[in-house]
């Protein structure tokens, strides 16, 4: 993994050394070109003849256009012969043409183009570094991901630790992570508590506790305490790995915007050889100036720009997904950010979307003569025995140091449990058993009556006969969740929630949140066809976990996926919230909405340059070196402006 | 199915990763490309006789040096 990263990484070095070099080398050739160029030509000095002019300027050009330019030419020729044209086949056209008016003008047939042809191809290599640093810059965000895997790993071998190459790690291995260092690979805790920073990787800014059972991510970063943790997942089965290769893959995935972008690009090059030669016949009929033509010939060459039209979009939606992968939001499909925009409705699953899907204990009541610590020492010791989820809720929340001592546990399916402490017995669960058991619930009965509109589960505790309290449990909904819809609901967004559950827990849940509307009782697989009815009124972007809800996140317009602990549901959804939490959402909405507005405005920039500036060196207004400067500095214009995103407030 | 990742070295913008694009299209058994000048990556899905090598020779063949193959 390490090494290859390495390797991947050094093609962008390759490229920026690559034109550095010849940047280096170009300019010092060009710099006393120029100056011999201006004194001979400009100043008409005279030092040598005309003919001598020309062929030391033919000289020094030829390492520059055939030498540092090779690649260039290279490239645009095979263009030619293929039928198959880029960008360098226009360069290495406008400056051949030119190199050779130098061997016309020996015979005085021409005026001599070759030192503006050096010049030519040398800001022609200048654009292209400055671009190059600037397309590294755009990657910033990736790049860090990939570096931030943990290169060493501390494992347990017969007992004894030894330092190995994370390429050493198996699975099953257990890891020693030290505070302050990398959780090597995923993993899950065998021994150790600590907090652990996973901000790196979901973007959650504050530490989560890690204890024994706990799961953990690779290049995470252990904070406090020595944590053992037993490696799970390798390679490239890590959640690092996945997230780098879905950030990798939607960079090959197409904007809408961008098709008619690309299109035009790719006939872009034929038309502007025709444009040039249609320029070239055009003036040398109309005014006979066979140099003037040539001129303006190469002028239209080098003008157009279809890098920066062609460049628009893929830098900005890498711009755009590095900053989200971030935050933990990472874009699958560029399509996603282009149909953002048309979202109208903000479509939820309920449980583990809304809710953090596992029940809680919400409420305590205690009847007169009972304190809730005894009551609730009582219930977690009897409920520890069962294994339902409403049980472990409820032991969870007392977190007893030590539990009394319980005989006769019996499960009452359905109904609840019941069992006896000191001699006394102790019934938990619902009215029905209290009143099989001839209890009478009195007060309570209110108490239970208010907390099941609420939709919350509720359990009566009755001991020797005589109601002592009741506990309530509910799937409690995410601390964000609430400001998350508001949110949306601020921004104009309907949102609806889908949830199989009945009515009145669903509704309860609604209103706690805010959401406008709510379907209950929807079985799984009618999901799909919930978000197809509401798609008749709008575009609907689907919220739901990715294991569950893999039909409708399809079927809605935009499907965001909750990523849950360390699995991510790579197949579904558009965009992929690498953490389990809502406020992805609205980052994703506004994130897409601002590469997108970024992309437009490129497109627009790139469009608007060429139709200008072509325009003008068809006229005859632009000198060839001033009309290559233009064009340098319009891609240059575009690939910055794609950096300048990062400045919006996501 | 098979996923091949090309690392490419020399494209500069989609008119490059276009003709790169199109002759990995014509290699026989390749079903999709994803390709980026971005990433300097095209990520082939393709049957599983297709061969490497051939990948490689395409994106040669368009103008461009394949420096990683996995």
């Amino acid at each position: 993994m390490a090494e290859q990263n390495n390797r991947e990484e050094s093609v962008e070095e390759m490229e920026i050394r690559s034109w550095k070099n010849k940047l280096v080398w170009a300019w010092i050739i060009t710099i006393p070109l120029l100056a011999f160029m201006y004194s001979e030509m400009v100043f008409g000095l005279g030092i040598v003849s005309m003919k001598t002019t020309t062929l030391i300027l033919l000289a020094l050009g030829f390492p520059i256009i055939f030498v540092l330019g090779w690649s260039t030419i290279r490239s645009g020729l095979r263009g030619f012969y293929k039928l198959q044209f880029s960008m360098d086949s226009l360069i290495s056209l406008g400056t051949i043409i030119a190199y050779f008016t130098g061997f016309f003008a020996y015979f005085e047939l021409t005026q001599d183009y070759s030192g503006v042809s050096s010049m030519i191809m040398t800001i022609f290599i200048t654009g292209k570094y400055i671009e190059a640093r600037a397309k590294g810059k755009a990657s910033n965000e990736i790049k860090k991901l990939l570096e931030l895997g943990a290169k060493k790993a501390i494992v347990l071998r017969d007992k004894k630790e030894m330092v190995v190459d994370i390429s050493e790690v198996l699975v099953g291995d257990i890891m020693v992570i030290k505070p302050g260092e990398k959780i090597p690979t995923d993993g899950i805790v065998t021994k150790g508590e600590s907090a652990v920073d996973e901000s790196m990787v979901t973007g959650e800014s504050l530490p989560s506790d890690k204890s024994k059972g706990c799961t953990v991510i690779g290049a995470t970063i252990n904070q406090d305490g020595i944590l053992y943790v037993k490696a799970t997942k390798v390679g490239e089965d890590t959640f690092l790995s996945h997230i780098i290769e879905l950030v990798e893959e939607a960079q090959g995935t197409k904007v809408p915007i961008q098709k008619v972008a690309d299109s035009i690009t790719k006939i872009f090059v034929p038309i502007i050889l025709i444009l040039a030669l249609g320029s070239f016949i055009g003036w040398f009929a109309g005014s006979g100036d066979l140099s003037k033509s040539i001129g303006i010939a190469v002028a239209v060459l080098v003008i157009a720009c279809p890098c920066s039209l062609g460049l628009a979009t893929p830098i900005t939606l890498m711009v755009g997904s590095g900053m989200g992968a971030k935050r933990g939001i990472l874009f699958r499909k560029g399509e996603a950010i282009q149909t953002m925009k048309e979202i109208k409705y903000v479509v939820f699953d309920k449980t583990g979307t809304i809710t953090k899907g596992t029940p809680e204990l919400t409420d305590v009541y205690t009847a007169a003569r009972t304190s809730e610590k005894d009551l609730l020492s009582k219930v977690a010791s009897i409920e520890k025995l069962s294994e339902h989820p409403v049980g472990k809720a409820i032991v969870n929340y007392a977190d007893l140091k030590s539990y009394k001592k319980v005989s006769g546990f019996k499960i009452v399916r359905g109904k609840g449990v019941l069992g006896t402490i000191n001699r006394k017995k102790i019934l938990i669960g619902t009215e029905r058993l209290m009143r099989e058991h001839k209890v009478s619930l009195g007060s309570v009965q209110k108490v239970v009556e208010s907390y099941e509109s609420d939709g919350k589960t509720t359990m009566i505790v009755a001991e020797s006969g005589r109601v002592i309290g009741a506990v309530a449990v509910a799937d409690t909904v995410k601390e964000e969740s609430k400001k998350v819809i508001a949110y949306l609901k601020r921004r104009g967004y309907r949102t609806v929630m889908l949830t199989g559950d009945n009515e009145r827990t669903a509704k309860a849940i609604a209103r706690e949140v805010g959401i406008n509307k709510v379907v209950a009782q929807v079985l799984p697989e009618d999901k799909s066809n919930e978000v197809k009815k509401i798609q008749k009124f709008g575009m609907v972007a689907f919220v739901g976990d990715g294991i569950n809800d893999a039909p409708a996140l399809k079927q809605a317009n935009v499907g965001i996926a909750m990523g849950t602990g360390t699995d991510i549901a790579i197949e579904a959804g558009d965009i992929v919230l690498a953490k389990g939490s809502l406020r992805g959402v609205a980052q994703a909405i506004v994130l897409s909405k601002a590469t997108f507005g970024k992309i437009k405005q490129n497109l627009f920039w790139a469009f608007a340059y060429n139709i200008v500036a072509i325009p003008l060196a068809v006229g005859g207004l632009l000198h060839p070196v001033v009309a290559e400067i233009a064009m340098a500095l319009s891609s240059i214009t575009v690939v910055s402006n794609a950096n300048l995103l990062r400045r919006a407030r996501i | 199915m098979k996923k091949v990742k090309l690392t490419i070295y020399g494209m500069h913008c989609v008119a490059c990763s276009g003709i790169a694009e199109k002759e990995l299209r014509k290699v026989e058994g390749v079903e999709k490309v994803m390709i980026s000048v971005m990433t300097h990556k095209a990520i082939v899905e393709a049957e599983d006789s297709v061969n490497v090598e051939d990948l490689r020779s395409a994106v040669e063949n368009a103008g461009y040096k394949v420096v990683a193959i996995k």
